[in-house]
């Protein structure tokens, strides 16, 4: 199941599943190094050289200095056994565990998509203002989930963007 | 199954858990949480259930493999397996919420950290890209 790419796209959909299972639905957390079997290395290693050949062709950014220890991951995961879905989120940057782990806290009061007060809008407020502004796009309800979809998507993009600006 | 714990004994075992980790730069810990039904001793007041709290650690003990015999790995496992639990009312869950990720944070140390030198140099090479366009 999918890995998703930003921690509000999980856990709108996360909020979205513990409304739908609340009773049988459970939040993993993980928080692991990695290992050094060899194979683990030495995928790392091809991933180092491939990201370092990168960044020689692109010639404008040096290589950032790798830290010489190795770097824990916190892995979140939402899963449901009945229905056998379950949402990944990866991430490697300590300044986002207080927020998550709140979130989680959030979730596990049982607060919805709305509830969860993440800062950009919410889908369905979303698709309210897009009702006021396109009214023609809002005709069936598949269109409203794609323009959902689009809406994360674009969300999604405005934080890369943000992410980038503040380096 | 070890009793389950109050908020903080839990609390503190989890520091505990989190920093040997981080120090070891080796192994995980796992944390799950899920709704507690029809177990007695949960309390739920207005359809929300008690949350379960677990945390263990990986396989951050298991001793070098191919040493050690394999007996004596298998009790080593068992006797060193962390296992902790607690159990938070509805009521609870927000200010449960609050240290339970002022522990985490803390705890957390193996994690990037934010890079403000690299930004620095980024944002100066950034700048002369600029001047050289």
């Amino acid at each position: 199941m999918p890995y998703l790419p930003t921690s509000q796209a999980y856990l709108e959909q996360s909020a979205q599943l513990l409304q739908a299972y609340p009773d049988t639905t459970r939040i993993v957390t993980k928080y692991n190094f990695p290992t050094n079997r060899r194979g683990n290395v030495r995928r790392a290693q091809k991933s180092k050289a491939r990201k370092e050949a990168q960044a020689t062709d692109a010639s404008s950014t040096t290589t950032s200095a790798q830290p010489p220890t190795s770097i824990a991951t916190l892995t979140l995961k939402t899963f449901n056994p009945i229905t056998g879905i379950c949402l990944h989120y990866r991430t490697n940057k300590a300044q986002e565990v207080g927020r998550l782990i709140t979130s989680l806290g959030k979730l596990a009061a049982g607060a919805d998509v709305a509830g969860l007060g993440l800062s950009a809008p919410v889908p369905a407020a979303g698709a309210d203002v897009e009702m006021v502004d396109a009214p023609v796009e809002e005709v069936a309800a598949p269109v409203a989930g794609k323009a959902q979809g689009q809406a994360q998507g674009q969300s999604a993009k405005g934080k890369k963007k943000g992410g980038k600006g503040k380096r | 199954m070890a009793p389950h714990l109050g908020h903080d004994e839990f609390f503190k075992s989890l520091a505990d858990l989190l920093s040997k980790t981080s120090e070891q730069v080796h192994g995980s810990v796992n944390l799950t949480q899920k709704p507690l039904i029809d177990v007695p001793g949960a309390t739920t007041t207005n359809s929300q259930p008690s949350i379960l709290i677990r945390a263990t650690d990986g396989n951050t003990n298991t001793p070098n493999l191919g040493r050690t015999c394999k007996e004596t790995q298998i009790k080593s496992k068992k006797s060193q397996k962390v296992k902790l639990s607690t159990i938070v009312n509805p009521d609870d869950i927000e200010a449960f919420y609050v240290r339970y990720a002022e522990v985490c944070k803390a705890g957390m140390t193996g994690l990037k950290k934010r890079d403000r030198r690299g930004r620095k140099a980024k944002t100066k090479g950034g700048a002369t890209k600029v001047t050289k366009a």
